[in-house]
């Protein structure tokens, strides 16, 4: 759980230069903790950390979607991304974690559970 | 041995971001240095600065970075740079325009890149705060290659595929001055064809108001007055930051390709003081002979010399020192070439200036100028006897003696001549 005033803080510390969306959906999560808007948020940080923007926004491609083979995520960006999750929602993520994410389905299902995790322990 | 040129020149600097605007910025005397916050908020007797205008680079990490309308940053090269390497890579694009170099002459066997910059203090300070609060948990993969010196050529060579040479050097702020010497080495021995030498400065607390410890930075808080080389008042360097490149090259090979050719490299001389790792040998022995290497290399006479771009930073010792070099190898032969100092207008960019400055000599050169030393008002006592201009002269020097000083003891000047194109 992220209280409304860290988020705001967060945000202005960890997502200055990205797109308005990422930042109002973190926004939004943070208010309402609502899971669904966490791929609006992770995958957006992706998306811009991707060398070259990809056909269409991640949030629309299909969750079977290959992060190195069908969209060139390379260990930097991959690295950068989970930096940031950490920075935003103060999720750890361990090599072996990170070595089983493959894919945006992956991605997505990796932050819910972590999420999910500490909000449970949270109450 | 074949003439070696410079035939592009590229400029992110506090006196503009492009070589029209620096021209005229030397032709009308117009100053890059302005009030400067080092630490917002906190008062420091440190207060003005040579600034960088239309970039943005004051967020710690480059998502937050901004700059001008029209330049074109790869996010895989952005990753990479600190934020001199931004100013950096916009100054090297200027140049390959400008040299209209291909993709197959930048990626040729004969291509070198030589690079300085002191690194990035701020940057580093970020990622090892990052590593410390983690307790070595939490590593950005960039932290090395973005914050080190050498961050210029790690990051320059693998994005244009420089496979000729590359190297860094690291003589403070003699730096640049010396790689253009041994690219000129390395292109007159045949080794290379074109070597890019580059240098950037980030502009930051870190990195300049760092001088303060030695009280070599000015604490005149008149953006106008502060940076006054030679002058009895003087009390410090003003810092700047920013990029310059320009591309030294074979003239065959700049002739081929009908590259603009702004001057020739007619060689090059380098000494050490052999004394003080800050201060200049007060009486200027090691810088004479750097410039008598320089001269006799060139097969010049301290009589054709016309113009010499001063290291002169407006420290009291270091520009006392200089005068003194100066009266030893030109005022005691006859010889009175016009001497200022662009720091005047800059500030003192550290390890960009050598390549800086004679980017500014070669835009003299073929422009047809001489700069000035803005804000010199009383001229230093030791400075009796040398021909110091204050405004710039609408004269075209046909040789023009660029002299450098670094920590260390490092002294290196070049030899530029008129080119033909």
């Amino acid at each position: 759980m992220i209280s409304t005033i860290d988020a705001k803080q967060r945000a202005e510390e960890q997502l200055a230069g990205f797109p308005q969306t990422v930042v109002d959906h973190y926004l939004a999560y943070a208010e309402s903790n609502d899971p669904g808007l966490l791929d609006a948020v992770m995958l957006g940080v992706l998306e811009f950390y991707l060398a070259k923007p990809p056909a269409q926004p991640l949030t629309q491609m299909p969750g079977s979607t290959r992060l190195m083979e069908d969209l060139g995520v390379d260990s930097l960006a991959m690295v950068d991304t989970l930096f940031m999750a950490e920075s935003l929602f103060g999720t750890t993520l361990t090599d072996d974690e990170l070595a089983r994410v493959n894919t945006l389905d992956d991605l997505r299902g990796h932050f819910r559970r972590h999420l999910a995790t500490s909000a449970a322990h949270a109450a | 041995m074949e003439r070696i040129v410079i035939s592009g020149v590229g400029f992110v600097t506090s006196i503009g971001n492009d070589r029209a605007t620096v021209s005229r910025s030397l032709r009308e005397q117009t100053t890059g240095i302005e009030r400067f916050d080092f630490m917002p908020g906190v008062e420091l007797p440190v207060k003005v600065a040579g600034t960088i205008k239309g970039f943005d680079t004051t967020a710690p990490l480059w998502p937050g970075w901004r700059w001008p309308a029209g330049q074109t940053v790869p996010k895989d090269v952005l990753r990479g740079l600190p934020p001199h390497g931004l100013h950096a890579f916009c100054a090297v694009e200027q140049v390959i325009a400008d040299a209209r170099l291909t993709v197959a002459e930048l990626t040729a066997e004969d291509t070198g890149l030589f690079c300085a910059s002191a690194g990035s203090p701020r940057l580093m300070r970020h990622y090892l705060g990052q590593i410390d609060e983690s307790r070595g948990q939490r590593i950005a993969p960039m932290a090395v290659v973005s914050t080190i010196a050498g961050t210029l050529n790690f990051n320059l060579a693998a994005h244009y595929g420089i496979r000729g040479a590359v190297a860094g050097f690291v003589s403070a702020c003699a730096s640049t001055t010396q790689a253009l010497g041994y690219a000129f080495d390395e292109i007159a021995l045949g080794r290379l064809r074109r070597v890019l030498v580059v240098g950037g400065e980030d502009l930051t607390w870190e990195s300049v108001y760092a001088f303060h410890g030695m009280r070599a930075l000015s604490r005149n808080a008149d953006p106008a007055r502060a940076s006054r080389p030679f002058d009895r008042d003087r009390d410090g360097f003003v810092g700047t930051g920013g990029g310059a490149a320009l591309l030294l090259e074979s003239a065959s090979a700049a002739r081929e390709r009908g590259a603009p050719i702004y001057a020739e490299m007619a060689g090059w001389g380098q000494s050490a003081d052999g004394q003080s790792v800050a201060i200049s040998d007060p009486s200027g022995r090691g810088l004479a002979t750097a410039m008598r290497r320089a001269l006799a290399a060139a097969k010049t006479s301290p009589g054709e010399v016309d113009y010499v771009n001063a290291h002169a930073t407006s420290t009291p010792a270091g520009d006392a020192a200089e005068a003194r070099a100066l009266h030893t190898v030109f005022t005691e032969s006859g010889a009175h070439p016009a001497v200022s100092s662009t720091k005047s207008l800059t500030g003192h960019g550290l390890s960009m200036a050598g390549v800086m400055e004679t980017a500014f000599c070669a835009l003299g050169i073929k422009e047809g100028f001489i700069p000035g030393t803005a804000n010199l008002e009383h001229p230093d006592a030791a400075c009796a006897g040398l021909n110091l201009p204050r405004a710039t002269l609408p004269e075209s020097p046909r040789v023009v003696l660029k002299n450098s000083s670094g920590f260390g003891g490092s002294n290196v000047c070049l030899v530029l001549r008129r080119g033909e194109n």
